[in-house]
């Protein structure tokens, strides 16, 4: 109790001014919040606010609402029939917590977070060649999230990673963004802080405070990093490049230097046999055949086969004159060709510097190191805000990435408050999930969002789409399709084999980026085709021997019984009064009992109850 | 329910992008159903030339060789040993291998000056879509669904972009309508020829329609318990579809009522079966096809593997020509062939020709462009650009000029970004009479 009002001063403290609490902070953050009374101050913050505004909340949900929609969002899961049933019946009043608390044990858990995670890297990517690890990205932040590390962890290891992208799949936000630091540093800002700082790339943010040199500052972590091919085929690794040059760029830099360390003969000029020779010694590593025969195109241009200082240095500049070397050049854009201003790491939070001419490794432990900070609110906010727009289909701030400080949040204090208790649990993910689906305000009904722009959300619960990968398990788990059976998979392998399972031709089909706000996820014309006609669904929909609907319609002989199966089964919960009435009718009026099941099968699965979170 | 529409979702994109205090242009307002179809068309009435306006794109995957194409360079060593031919354009020589096109080169206009930066394959290929360097932070709208964007009817059967080709890589980079939303999102056909996948019903019709009827009651529940909206978008998307799968419009998609003698001018190959194809949409009222036809990443044995890919491109490309004029939609339909960017003058140890940004080929026919003509010049070598170099956004713009549609328009990103659908550049004079 003492913890709780101790948070609503702080928490208005915080949202006014983040420096001046920032003692407050620390002091709070040593005792671990708990779960249930921070999921009570939030909802009554919320509460709060919405009656000041006078609207009324609905009501809380049923059980059977319940239960679908916390497993759906925990572990990607429909629950079956038997699940259905039997949480239904269960007398234990505490019985939603326990159920979360089971869930979030679940193995699932830990693997539906991670797909989560992987959309949220992969989708916007700007180097596709990355999908080649995002099977090994999946597995290995299952097994963070499965085993409880802390967001602060998990964020440092994907900021400070290195090597070959399979056995080091935490590479993948470098990888996706081709290990280009400005790209780089938008997408960890975004993704980790929830600030949008890429407009900045250009100009002076036309609305937020930050400056454009205060981007570049945040790129001058990222200049060292490097993607590389290995030797395997397609297979590359994320690398440190601190020796200065990286390879290919010495020869530009010193044209001098170059010629001398390369001509044997002594001719003042360089051929490409002498190149070769010296490869294995060159500075910055060796410049691969393609790109010396690249050189000799450009640079020779007397056409004797030997290049001299003279001739390198009047080769045109690389269209990518900044790309490879150790620091970072804000672009000059009255001069895009020039190499630009040399700008020095420097956080644009707290305007704190690591110093000059650190090593990648440190620029990056530096970077990771004031992301995940306990003094950079924008950190734990930005998880909160993320998580519980997946849960309540709509976030404190909207979009969920793009908080900025002049953007202001729907009930700052509850979201302060969830931040806080986040950080004082060592920024534990399932302390963060399980105090969300604990609230109050996630176990309301669904209902449909006010349409006034600036009407509060909250009241209830938002009926959303539900993500590629919890649509895929359920129709999976519906039509009782084993996902690693063999059936239907090629037994090609190679590279690019994961472009082939099931989950990633339907993932290619309804994936949709988890950063884009709900709103706008309606689903399309080709995903609706496929859930019509696909020859995939056709034979499971059938009601013979070997299906779901054949055992559903053999067991029970009883219409009424049949039905409830099948919603239990499709919907996960009993069909009401007026649906078992025009089903019935439905049933009678075509004749035959196969055929009717088949087309209120395939309804079901065609509705948009299906396809959404209820 | 109104006729059957593909914008008709734009209303759910306008509800977040207005709340973050912007509005999208008036003719997304006019799509987004404030009008219906008569008041668009009466709006839009000046514009109504525009309506009939098309474009295909013949996108070569991998970056064609401008010396094995429409640049050769005869008798020098960045030549090899490809030849020249004439043209029925006088003083105008292309490669060897291109004998069709040669003859209908009165109607095609040649680029030999595109000039690019951008070398790699992903991040060029997306810049030739969508005008714009890729950015994490943004999804450029392909320059065909900001076309369609600007052209299309709001009432059709059919959508408004196609994509051909390269069987499951659907979404090649930059091909996508980015923040358009899935209204122009292409509509993706795998294999000329076929219906597209899922459109064909695994029933028959009358049982697909009392589905439909079943599927319509059984929402009635969801809606009443907090769906309605959901319900309601849900319910448009199905209409959409289930319209497609029953319009007469999708036996477009079946070749099989053209002549032997027109399948035939197109090539028995995919990429010719794509083309025919492009043309039948165009005809049916589609703005925008792309047809892919990929493997020009000639690293290895350059010659041969572009005589390959020249006797499928070929053919098709000039029975495309002949066959919008024959059908009188030549000069409304502006038909662009090009690739990612070009190859090395230098021909590399394994006979083959590595990435070449620098200078590339581009041809344009139709759409009042001024055929039998070429813009720009390479050195004798062909390692520089002598003259008139165009740009990304200078062949964009010269596009926009031929479909009439005004490249500085500029439409909202997500982030409140204005957006314009060219950015810089200007059209190229001469291409137009």
């Amino acid at each position: 109790m003492i913890v709780r009002s101790r948070w609503f001063s702080v928490g208005l403290a915080l949202t006014l001014s983040c420096g001046v609490t920032a003692a407050a902070c620390a002091a709070d953050n040593r005792t671990p919040a708990d779960s249930n009374a921070v999921a009570a101050e939030v909802d009554r913050l919320i509460l709060t606010d919405l009656r000041h505004s006078g609207v009324n909340p609905v009501d809380r949900c049923n059980d059977a609402d319940f239960l679908r929609r916390t497993t759906l969002d925990i572990t990607g899961q429909l629950p079956s029939p038997r699940d259905v049933t039997i949480f239904s019946l269960d007398p234990d009043a505490d019985k939603r917590q326990v159920l979360i608390e089971q869930l979030l044990q679940s193995p699932e858990y830990g693997k539906n977070w991670a797909r989560y995670w992987r959309d949220v890297v992969y989708m916007p990517a700007t180097e596709n060649r990355a999908r080649i690890a995002q099977a090994d990205f999946e597995t290995w932040m299952a097994d963070k999230l499965n085993s409880g590390a802390g967001w602060n962890r998990i964020v440092t290891a994907m900021l400070t990673a290195t090597g070959d992208v399979h056995e080091h799949p935490e590479t993948a936000l470098l990888i996706a963004q081709g290990a280009q630091p400005a790209e780089v540093a938008a997408e960890a800002c975004r993704i980790f802080l929830g600030i949008q700082m890429q407009c900045a790339n250009c100009h002076d943010h036309p609305s937020d405070v930050w400056k454009r040199n205060q981007f570049h500052e945040l790129a001058a972590y990222f200049p060292r990093i490097a993607v590389r091919q290995t030797r395997q085929p397609l297979a590359f690794e994320i690398a440190s490049v601190d020796a200065d040059r990286g390879r290919g760029f010495f020869f530009r830099e010193n044209p001098e230097q170059f010629v001398r360390f390369n001509d044997r003969n002594g001719d003042g000029k360089v051929t490409k046999d002498e190149m070769r020779d010296r490869a294995a010694q060159a500075p910055g590593g060796s410049i691969p055949a393609q790109l010396r025969d690249r050189i000799f195109e450009q640079g020779d241009t007397n056409k004797d086969g030997a290049l001299t200082a003279e001739e390198i240095k009047s080769m045109p500049v690389p269209n990518q004159a900044r790309r490879g070397s150790t620091e970072h050049y804000m672009p000059d854009l009255n001069d895009p060709a020039s190499k630009g201003k040399l700008i020095q790491p420097k956080f644009f939070v707290d305007d704190s510097s690591p110093g000059q001419g650190l090593s990648d490794e440190g620029r990056r432990a530096a970077v990771a190191e004031s992301f995940t900070s306990r003094k950079n609110p924008w950190f734990a906010r930005a998880i909160v805000n993320r998580i519980w727009a997946e849960f309540l289909g709509e976030g404190f701030y909207m979009p969920i990435d793009d908080m900025g400080p002049t953007r202001t949040a729907r009930f700052p204090e509850a979201i302060d408050a969830l931040a806080k208790g986040f950080v004082s649990n060592d920024h534990d993910i399932r302390w963060l999930v399980r105090t969300i689906a604990m609230t109050q305000t996630y176990q309301r009904k669904v209902a449909a969002k006010p349409v006034a722009e600036d009407a509060l959300p909250f009241a209830a619960v938002t009926p959303t789409r539900l993500r590629a990968d919890l649509v895929f398990n359920s129709l999976f788990q519906v039509l009782g399709i084993n996902e690693d059976s063999n059936e239907g998979r090629d037994a090609m392998g190679g590279p690019r084999a994961y472009q082939r399972e099931p989950r990633f031709q339907f993932d290619f089909l309804f994936g949709v980026d988890p950063s884009v706000p709900k709103d706008d996820i309606t689903g399309n014309v080709p995903q609706s085709l496929y859930l019509m006609n696909s020859n995939a669904l056709r034979a499971a929909l059938t009601a013979n021997n070997n299906t779901r609907l054949g055992k559903i319609l053999r067991e029970n002989k009883h219409e009424n019984d049949a039905l409830g199966e099948l919603y239990l089964l499709v919907l996960a919960r009993e069909p009401s009064k007026h649906e078992i009435e025009i089903c019935q009718t439905y049933i009678k009026d075509v004749g035959l009992r196969g055929e009717a099941y088949e087309d209120l099968m395939w309804s079901l699965l065609n509705s948009s109850e299906f396809l959404s979170k209820r | 329910m109104s006729a059957f529409s593909w914008h008709e979702d734009v209303t759910l994109h306008r509800q977040s992008v207005s709340r973050r205090g912007f509005l999208y242009g008036t003719s997304a307002a006019a799509a987004a159903g404030a009008f219906n179809f008569h008041d668009v068309m009466s709006a839009q009435a000046a514009d109504l030339r525009k309506q009939g306006r098309a474009m295909i794109l013949l996108f070569m995957q991998g970056g064609p060789s401008q010396l094995e194409t429409f640049d050769p360079k005869p008798g020098t060593d960045s030549g090899g040993p490809t030849k020249a031919i004439s043209t029925a354009a006088p003083g105008i020589q292309i490669a060897e291998g291109w004998e069709e096109t040669a003859k209908q080169m009165q109607d095609i206009a040649v680029i030999r000056s595109m000039t690019n930066k951008e070398g790699q394959h992903d991040r060029a290929v997306y810049q030739m879509h969508t005008g714009y360097i890729p950015s994490g932070s943004i999804k450029h709208p392909a320059l065909g669904c900001n076309l369609a964007h600007e052209l299309s009817h709001a009432e059709r059967e059919l959508p408004a972009v196609v994509s051909i080709g390269n069987g499951r890589a659907a979404g090649i980079g930059g091909s996508g309508a980015g923040f358009l939303g899935v209204d122009y999102e292409p509509f993706h056909v795998a294999n000329p020829g076929k219906l597209p996948e899922n459109v064909a019903m695994t029933v028959n019709e009358s049982r697909f329609k009392r589905r439909l009827g079943l599927l319509d009651k059984l929402e009635g529940e969801f809606a009443s318990q907090g769906g309605a909206t959901v319900v309601e978008n849900h319910r448009r998307i199905t209409d959409k579809s289930s319209k497609l799968v029953l319009s007469p419009l999708t036996k477009t998609f079946d070749l099989s009522h053209e002549s032997a003698a027109t399948r035939e001018s197109y090539g028995n190959t995919d990429f010719g079966r794509g083309c025919l194809l492009a043309r039948r949409l165009v005809e049916s009222g589609v703005t925008f096809v792309e047809v892919r036809l990929g493997n020009w990443d000639t690293h290895q044995d350059n010659f041969d593997a572009v005589k390959g890919l020249a006797r499928q491109c070929d053919p098709a490309l000039a029975a495309l020509i002949a066959d919008l004029k024959q059908r009188g939609l030549f000069d409304k339909t502006l038909i662009v062939w090009t690739g990612e960017f070009g190859r090395t003058p230098r021909v590399n140890p394994r006979t083959g020709r590595d990435h070449w940004p620098r200078n590339f080929n581009a041809l344009l026919a139709g759409g009042g462009v001024k055929g039998g003509q070429v813009i720009g010049e390479t050195s004798k070598d062909g390692t520089s650009l002598v003259k008139d170099p165009v740009s990304v956004p200078d062949l964009f713009c010269s596009i926009c000029k031929s479909l009439e549609v005004n490249p500085s328009k500029e439409n909202m990103s997500p982030l409140g970004r204005p957006m314009k659908i060219v950015d810089g550049g200007k059209p190229v004079d001469g291409l137009f009479a």
